[in-house]
């Protein structure tokens, strides 16, 4: 495994999240486990209309986990549901080799890596998840 | 006269001798040998990368995952299921029927549900549905032999009816070597939406056939009668039959989170493989079909002309009697016969000494057995590697056997 995986904006991101705890009276809530380890993680949002105002993610997790949650809190906060539908799937067909990674989900390029590490895909993927989740209960 | 194909080199079991003789294995139905490459296979596996799959992040962990998930995507091609999701691997076909009878049939029959099967059945194929019935209180309905001594269609139709939740049927029967015309039966059960469940056991590697075409819900083959090692095999279910299916077993793998009194369930298909998996075994079987894709076409063909031969050859031993239909185009290279006053086993126990295995029996279908009118029967089996001169030894043993025991 390379050391290039966590290289410094991963760090940052775990060691520093952004929007981590709940979401004061979130409209929709989804949790997601990593069965392989006992990871798991809560996002919590608040919509207006199809527009996600805020994002919060509460994880127990690998650096991997949390830098992953912390950098899709960034990238969904303030876009519109359907927006952040689209990326949790784009972002999935990135990790699983389908696909090449949107412009949009540039600041995601580091946490590619984990492309070839496929016991580690689920961490990159375990906020996205819940995201779908979440956005599922429309 | 049909030539010993050039796959005969690549078995080595082939080269032993039994009892002195050069060993003629005639009992492919039951178990076919293995291609070196299979072999060599489970070696490479354990020399080289086992671990435990799906837990570990380390590089060996992975290797093993990418081959265990690979020979899954390698059964899905062979079968052609559209994704390797609605492969389940399970011990065998036995495992994988009876997943679907306690796992679907017992969690969603009532009574008065009926399942539908066929005397012609193996018992992984009826046993299952009787444990289920008697489970749920379901009726167990079987279609009958037709005097033609192959599978009466035209009862197994009349039986399908708006109780019938699910029609279990095989492929290829592994008795009487016929070929089940799925389409109309397939078409019948989904239009009083029923289920189809097909064993596929004996033809996975002796018929060209395709899950999406045959439109069946679930089928079922094992790993060893295709060329692979035993202890693996699959449960081919369209996606969302499969998400019907409750698991049976719990454990390790097949969750995505557990708390002290309650579980959720983890995805498909791993949700359906509680425990370590069979990992070495489902490698050597995506070995097994890496051996026979390539080989596929001309396989069948010699399959079919040795077919034809055998029936040829058996038809002119005076006095035998063989089960099922006479005609070659009718038949996969799976023969059982009996020998007037010569007890089955008495004869391959004759037979064995002369170098010739075949088995002796009722089978696993003893219903079938029952309508035949007899309680046992040889049976020769043809596979890939199976030559003329296999069948002539066969039948020069039938009648040194005959002039031995027939009263």
């Amino acid at each position: 495994m390379s050391q290039d995986l966590y290289r410094a904006t991963v760090l940052e991101h775990s060691r520093h999240p952004q929007n981590t705890g709940r979401v004061a009276h979130p409209t929709h809530q989804a949790r997601a486990a990593n069965p392989l380890c006992g990871d798991e993680l809560e996002v919590t949002l608040r919509l207006t209309g199809q527009h996600v105002e805020q994002v919060r993610v509460a994880v127990r997790g690998c650096v991997i986990s949390q830098a992953s949650a912390s950098l899709m809190s960034v990238i969904v906060q303030g876009h519109r549901a359907d927006e952040a539908r689209r990326w949790a799937g784009q972002w999935r067909s990135a990790l699983e080799g389908e696909a090449d990674l949107p412009p949009d989900l540039e600041s995601l390029r580091p946490l590619l890596e984990l492309r070839n590490h496929r016991s580690r895909t689920g961490c990159a993927l375990l906020a996205w998840v819940a995201l779908e989740r979440a956005l599922g209960q429309t | 006269m049909v030539e010993a194909a050039s796959f005969r080199g690549d078995f080595p079991i082939l080269q032993r001798r039994i009892h002195g003789q050069p060993l003629a294995y005639l009992d492919s139905a039951a178990t076919t040998q293995k291609p070196r490459a299979v072999i060599e296979a489970l070696t490479v596996f354990y020399e080289q990368h086992n671990a435990n799959v799906h837990r570990g992040v380390y590089t060996l962990s992975e290797e093993a995952s990418a081959l265990y998930e690979s020979a899954r995507a390698k059964v899905a091609r062979h079968l052609g299921a559209d994704s390797p999701r609605s492969i389940v691997f399970t011990r065998g076909t036995t495992e994988a029927l009876n997943l679907v009878a306690a796992g679907w049939a017992g969690s969603r029959l009532r009574p008065g549900d009926e399942i539908v099967a066929t005397e012609v059945e193996h018992h992984s194929n009826l046993i299952p549905w009787q444990m289920a019935a008697r489970h749920t209180g379901a009726s167990l309905r079987l279609a009958r032999l037709g005097a033609d001594q192959t599978l009466d269609v035209g009862h197994l139709l009349s039986l399908i009816g708006p109780r019938t939740r699910l029609v279990a049927v095989s492929l290829t029967s592994n008795v009487l070597g016929t070929v089940t015309p799925l389409g109309e039966i397939v078409a019948r059960a989904h239009a009083v939406g029923a289920r189809v469940v097909v064993d596929a056991a004996q033809a996975a590697a002796h018929l060209r056939f395709d899950v999406r075409a045959l439109d069946c819900d679930f089928l079922a083959v094992s790993g060893h009668k295709l060329y692979g090692p035993t202890g693996i095999g699959a449960l081919y279910g369209k996606p969302d039959c499969l998400e019907e299916v409750e698991p049976v077993q719990g454990g390790g793998g097949m969750i995505e989170w557990v708390e002290a009194q309650t579980a959720r369930w983890g995805p498909l298909p791993a949700r359906l493989e509680a425990g370590t998996p069979s990992v070495a075994d489902a490698h050597a079987l995506g070995a097994a079909l890496d051996y026979l894709r390539p080989r596929m076409e001309e396989a069948l063909r010699h399959e079919q002309r040795l077919t034809a031969y055998a029936l040829e050859r058996l038809l002119a031993v005076p006095g035998l009697t063989l089960f099922g239909p006479k005609k070659p185009v009718l038949r996969a290279g799976v023969f059982a016969f009996n020998l007037p006053g010569v007890h089955p086993h008495d004869a391959a126990e004759l037979l064995d000494g002369q170098g010739v295995a075949l088995r002796a029996g009722h089978h696993c279908c003893q219903p079938l057995m029952r309508r035949l009118g007899v309680t046992a029967t040889l049976r020769a089996s043809l596979a890939i590697y199976s030559s003329t001169e296999d069948v002539d030894r066969l039948v020069a043993g039938l009648s040194t056997v005959r002039a031995a025991l027939a009263s």
